[in-house]
């Protein structure tokens, strides 16, 4: 490791330097008192950085986390790496394509454009929390009898999608349902067989 | 993306507060932008002052208008009743922009506050005044089919990105402001400014304001209204240009007409000359293609761009006749 | 006829569709492995020069930074310096750049460092604070501007029987003196192949000199091959494993230097290392369909016989490799002309390599060849349906052989009906609805079907399963699905009691996925290796067994049963209880039919377009595209591949490019708002028809191939569509709104 003395380049403020200004500027700070402390007695950074964590209550999939992370893991990151739900994809990490879709208390967002500590106390669900006890959820079956995939990555979004497009009432017709689909890219373009699996969902009346 | 600081305020006035005395930290509220940016770098900020708390999502009635709250979720405003009765055009362009999913997480705020999609400012090898003032703009002598036609500077030909924002400047609307020294109110054609010598500056905003409602006031426009925008794919895509046209039509004889353009310019561009011509004339192709032709005057094109002289005036006639025909 | 022998043909449900609909797919940076580092690539900022320094300083500071390889400190790759050497490789096969081997920058955005910590977070902000210094060089990344010094590829000018040599028959140039005659030039832009999974690999060196891969390739057997050459190991040593594809397109066809990367970064930290690309490096690192010049001459006489056609094109490569594709293959051979001139040029720019994108090469000759053709017939007069026919080649005009199978009339008629194809006028703009111009065009495909050898390993599993395995890899088509069907067929079971295992170079060898030889190859490998399954069992199933032929022997419910004799009926308990070993590995190889026949996939693509008058946007309303590809062992998937294609044509037609700034030589598209591919609203319900007819001599299975003539046709359908509904002739792709205004 370099010298003390060091300055990193560019617009980067030292790590220390950083933590002393922010953290005395305000009140209301949700970051915990260690990073002050660290900041304070001028602790190594790479002590520091490990105090750089908030805590997060989440309820993913039904199941209660609480948890400590950095405020700049997105909620996609956090899911994948941190908790081992890689079935949500990231497939642009811009909010350009889909592949991350989830449902946060029931709409459906994309995972890659929100920090994790944005959705403290909320209610989470991927795709790997859609069938119940082992039975698929009507709309994966149908992804699977219409072959609404090839490769498969873009599939978790598109299924995770479909199913909100159909409660949000916005199935209504082919055009309506591709207009309503148009944030999940599939690059194996298997569009045709994706919105025949939603109108098979759609119109077989089941519970979504 | 470097490390910041998050907080999150209950109140306002706590929000205000945080913003305004930290010069590094900055509101978020929907991200869609704003995590975008950070994470390639083109957004820095210390402090994050998360504002989705805050008590500011309401649509209402109020004084013979519309008040949406500055964190209405875009998706929940295309959606609702009382948008769609009185200022259907607002919801027209609102399901026009982004997709299901963004829209489920875009508010009302952010969608104005939107910085350019341009390459140029994008790209932290390239030069751009925005997003380093001095650099020059990479878009003038560069690849600039997206570009402005109207109201650019030599520091910056962007173009902001919005389509609700091209139906609010049409409507009328009012941006409802909150900040360190009080209240204000600011008109819609206002909020957003030209580049001049400081593209940089996207907003009318000072440091530390937080947008808190955007009212609309009612008018005629609950039927004759359209959104019409040409993009290169189908859906999901930032628009080449858009047009929103309102019409009030009473035999046939166009009473009111509101229209803006998107896409033509660093800010939503409303079109009052050509709403003047459209005024007292029946709705008819020649009228429209007489309002297209003063709507575009002054319109001056780049390399790539000048396809938007014709594609403008096209697609205000599109605009409006479709408007007319609405039933 | 028991359910079992339909199994070849029915329209199954993939065997992996539910891991693929529920997340238990794993891709390939989706294991989780004990200590994982993240790794994230700093490229250069400029296209050309050489790297003068690198201040990695704050990086190497910045918390949880494990290492920042660069060139000054990266440790010797021992193979970089045999690498290269071996004329068995020779430099247009392409393979990875030499990351950090030398001070060389090629292109904008190559891999400069990788910066490792532990995790994406830090890793991705501590990439943000690596600068470098260049001595910068005058660089060139116009293709146009450099069309003076195409040249003609090394390999050919070595080797005067190489492809890529000018082809003619009959006269040079012969359309020149034609009576009736066109010349066009046609222009694709760079495209990019963009699956969904972004480039990833996770590399674990599980001993100094045992390395495991994580990684997406489209041939775990060539990534397995190259990496235990770049670290000098015996092949047995290292291990690729790409259970699952997110999509490939041609780009995971060899191996890039994001993967040399992630195994430096890997032995550099001594954990296992994640590496996954962001969507810009998509657009720099791993490949792309070249930009390409192309010129085509034709004519015909006064009742629509092509006399002459002369195709040329330039297509872009970078400094470090030749790269090439049979972008005029299609015109050599597709219609009866007594003279064709074809020539193939380079031309060398400071960019990344291309790599083949599915229809590599054809597609985008089909796109000039095809609008050609629509232009031919326009000039005459003619319904280009019907031009197309009077050109129609009963046998190969370029290699003089029979065709193995055409039945390219039986698609033009499928397609021509469903498409209503007799609603289409010659004169173009003469139909619309409102404000839409309506208009039909057609555009034709081939691809050679091409087969390599294969190995399936398959065996009897005590609990009555039968498990194969293969080293092959799916990307999407379903190759798991329609191997267990074939096995299923062949053995007579059934399919639910057969697993077939593959994406993993431990594995019976095959070939890479590509090309669309994938069923023509492991197909019949598959075939072979359960009837040699059946045979084994037979031998060990006793008397009743002793004297009968493998092709009666099935396997049903829990038994080993004979056709024709009821009571020949042994469970598999008692083979299983014979001992000895239950397990066959078979190769099939193609064999001499490919001399005697030319061997080719056909289709054809029509396209119903609506085009607005005053805005210019062009919105497909009907696709519909059939194919002559043999054997179709799987509908359902099939069909979904040929509506695939279907989708990427409408891509390229309608809003593929991506482009560069050549004073900066860097790109200015760099995400999905930029580089636009086809969503939900732009795809119609495409319609797919297959002559499903067998191929005899590809293979037993009478296969021919899809991935790629799904493509291949449908840009030029639409552009001719386009024609048809507006009379305006888009020469240069993609067909954006601003072209038709």
């Amino acid at each position: 490791m370099s010298s003390e003395t060091d300055k990193p380049a560019g617009h980067d403020e030292s790590r220390r330097t950083f933590l002393k200004q922010s953290s005395l500027l305000t009140a209301f700070t949700i970051v915990p008192g260690p990073v002050l402390q660290a900041a304070t007695y001028e602790l190594d950074e790479k002590v520091a950085a490990a105090f750089e964590k908030v805590s997060l209550k989440l309820e993913v999939n039904g199941v209660k986390h609480k948890l400590s992370v950095e405020p700049r893991t997105t909620l996609l990151d956090l899911l994948r790496e941190n908790l081992n739900l890689t079935g949500t994809k990231k497939g642009c990490d811009y909010g350009q394509c889909g592949a991350c879709t989830v449902h946060v208390d029931g709409q459906r967002v994309n995972s890659c454009l929100s920090f994790a500590v944005m959705h403290e106390g909320k209610k989470i669900t991927t795709i790997e929390g859609l069938a119940e006890g082992g039975k698929l959820h009507p709309m994966q079956e149908a992804f699977v009898k219409h072959d609404g995939f090839q490769c498969g990555y873009c599939t978790p979004g598109q299924i995770m999608s479909a199913v909100a497009c159909v409660r949000e009432g916005h199935a209504g017709s082919e055009t309506e349902i591709r207009e309503f689909m148009s944030g999940n890219i599939c690059r194996c373009g298997a569009y045709s067989n994706i919105v025949a699996a939603i109108q098979e969902v759609k119109n077989g009346g089941q519970k979504v | 993306m470097n490390q910041f600081q998050y907080v999150r305020p209950s109140k306002p006035q706590a929000a205000i507060e945080a913003v305004t005395k930290d010069a590094n930290a900055t509101f978020i509220a929907g991200g869609t932008n704003l995590v975008d940016l950070m994470k390639r770098g083109i957004a820095t900020p210390q402090k994050l002052v998360d504002i989705n708390r805050l008590p500011l999502n309401k649509i209402e009635k109020e004084n013979n208008g519309l008040r949406i709250g500055a964190l209405a979720l875009n998706s929940a405003v295309a959606d609702d009743k009382l948008v769609r009765q009185k200022q259907p055009l607002l919801a027209l362009a609102l399901n026009a922009g982004a997709s299901a999913q963004l829209r489920n997480m875009a508010t009302v705020g952010g969608n104005m506050l939107q910085r350019t999609r341009c390459s140029y400012f994008y790209d932290l090898a390239m030069p751009c005044n925005k997003r380093e003032p001095g650099t020059g703009c990479g878009a003038l002598e560069g690849i600039n089919r997206m570009h402005a036609i109207f109201g650019f500077s030599d520091k910056c030909i962007a173009v902001h990105p919005s389509d609700m924002s091209v139906a609010l400047v049409a409507l009328d609307a009012t941006v409802l402001v909150s900040g360190p020294k009080g209240e204000r109110r600011i008109p819609f054609a206002d909020f957003h400014r030209l580049p001049g010598d400081t593209p940089e500056k996207d907003t009318n905003l000072e440091k530390g304001e937080l947008i808190t409602a955007v009212d609309i006031p009612d008018g005629p426009f609950t039927k004759h209204v359209h959104y019409q925008k040409v993009r290169e794919r189908a859906s999901y895509a930032f628009a080449l240009l858009s047009v929103a046209a309102a019409l009030d039509i009473e035999n046939n004889t166009i009473k009111a007409a509101r229209l803006a353009m998107g896409g033509v310019a660093h800010k939503p561009w409303r079109l009052t000359a050509a709403e003047q011509v459209l005024v007292g004339k029946p709705a008819t192709e020649a009228t429209f293609r007489q309002a297209a032709e003063v709507a575009m005057q002054g319109a001056k094109a780049f390399k790539h761009n000048a396809y938007k002289l014709k594609l403008g005036p096209n697609t205000i006639v599109q605009a409006l006749r479709t408007a007319a025909a609405a039933a | 006829m028991k359910a079992q022998d339909k199994q070849i043909g029915a329209p199954m449900n993939r065997v992996d569709g539910r891991l693929k609909v529920t997340g238990g797919a794993k891709y390939s940076a989706e294991y989780e492995l004990p200590n994982m580092a993240y790794a994230v690539l700093v490229g250069s900022t400029i296209a050309k020069g050489r790297l003068t320094s690198i201040d990695a300083k704050a990086a190497e500071k910045a918390p949880g930074v494990l290492a920042v390889v660069t060139h000054f400190n990266s440790p010797k790759v021992p193979g970089f310096d045999t690498a290269g050497k071996d004329p068995s490789q020779p430099a247009t096969v392409g393979g990875p750049l030499k990351i950090f081997k030398d001070d060389k920058i090629r292109y904008n955005d190559q891999v400069i460092a990788v910066v490792v910590a532990d995790s994406w977070e830090r890793a991705r902000y501590a990439a943000r604070l690596v600068k470098a210094q260049y001595a910068q060089e005058k660089h060139k990344t116009n293709l146009e501007a450099s069309v003076s010094d195409a040249f003609l590829p090394t390999a050919a000018k070595k080797n005067p029987k190489h492809p890529m040599n000018d082809y003619q028959r009959g006269q040079v140039d012969a359309y020149k003196t034609g009576a009736i005659k066109l010349e066009s030039e046609y222009v694709i832009p760079t495209e990019v192949h963009h699956p969904m999974e972004l480039q990833s690999i996770t590399a674990h060196w599980e001993a100094p000199d045992r390395l495991t891969l994580y990684d997406k390739t489209q041939g775990t057997m060539a990534t397995r091959r190259d990496f235990a050459k770049e670290w000098n190991l015996p092949e047995e040593n290292v291990k690729v494993i790409a259970t699952f594809v997110g999509g490939a397109f041609g780009n995971a066809l060899h191996s890039w230097p994001h993967e040399s990367a992630a195994i430096i970064a890997a032995k550099v930290v001594n954990r296992p290392v994640k590496l996954m690309l962001t969507r810009e490096q998509m657009f720099t690192n791993v490949g792309y369909r070249p930009y390409t010049w192309q010129k085509l001459g034709m004519s015909a006489t006064p009742d629509g016989k092509i006399t002459a056609i002369t195709h040329e094109s330039i297509g872009q490569t970078s400094t470090y490799e030749e790269f090439t594709e049979s972008t005029l293959a299609q015109t050599r051979m597709m219609y009866q002309s007594p003279n064709v001139t074809t020539r193939y040029r380079l031309a060398s720019l400071d960019v990344c390599s291309p790599i083949w994108m599915r229809g590599p090469g054809e597609a985008t000759g089909a796109f000039a060849l095809e609008s050609a053709m629509d232009e031919m017939a326009h000039m005459l007069n003619l319904d280009p349906l019907e031009f197309r026919l009077r050109n129609y080649t009963e046998q190969d005009p370029e290699k003089n052989k029979p065709w193995s199978t055409k039945f390219l009339k039986e698609c033009y008629q499928l397609g021509a009906e469903r498409v209503g194809w007799n609603k289409r006028q010659l004169k173009p703009g003469s139909l619309r609805d409102g404000e839409w111009l309506i208009g039909y065009g057609m555009g034709v495909g081939t691809f050679g079907a091409h087969r390599g050898a294969a190995t399936v390993g398959a065996q009897l599993l005590p609990d009555g399963t039968v498990l194969l395995q293969c080293a092959t890899t799916d990307i999407g088509p379903g190759t798991g699905t329609v191997m267990t069907q074939i096995a299923a067929e062949t053995l007579g079971l059934d399919p639910k009691k057969i697993r077939f295992e593959l994406g993993n170079s431990s594995f019976p060898k095959a070939g890479t996925q590509g090309g669309s030889s994938t069923v023509n190859s492991v197909g019949p490998a598959t075939q072979e290796a359960c009837l040699a399954l059946k045979e084994k069992l037979r031998t060990l199933a006793g008397a009743a067994f002793a004297s009968a032929k493998k092709e009666d022997v099935t396997l049903t419910d829990g038994y080993l049963t004979l056709a024709g004799n009821a009571g020949a009926r042994v469970p598999y308990a008692d083979l299983i209880k014979q001992g000895g070993d239950k397990a066959v590995t078979v190769e099939a190889k193609p064999g001499p039919e490919g001399q005697q026949y030319s061997m080719y996939s056909f289709s054809v693509h029509f396209a119903e377009v609506r085009v607005h008058e005053l805005t210019g946007e062009v919105r497909v309303s009907k696709l519909v595209s059939c194919a002559d590809a043999g054997t179709i062992v799987n509908e359902k998937t099939a069909g979904n591949q040929m509506k695939g294609g279907a989708v990427g044509g409408i891509g390229m037609a309608l809003m593929e490019a991506a482009h560069i700034d050549d004073r900066f030589g860097r790109y200015v598209t760099k995400d999905f708002a930029d580089y636009h591919v086809p969503v939900h609203a732009d795809s119609p319900d495409v319609q797919v028809a297959f002559v499903n007819k067998p191929d005899p001599h590809v293979n037993n299975l009478g296969t021919k191939g899809i991935g790629e003539i799904a493509i291949i046709g449908v840009a030029p359908a639409i552009a001719n569509a386009v024609f048809n509904a507006t009379g305006k002739r888009i020469r240069e792709l993609p067909i954006t709104p601003d072209k038709l205004i």
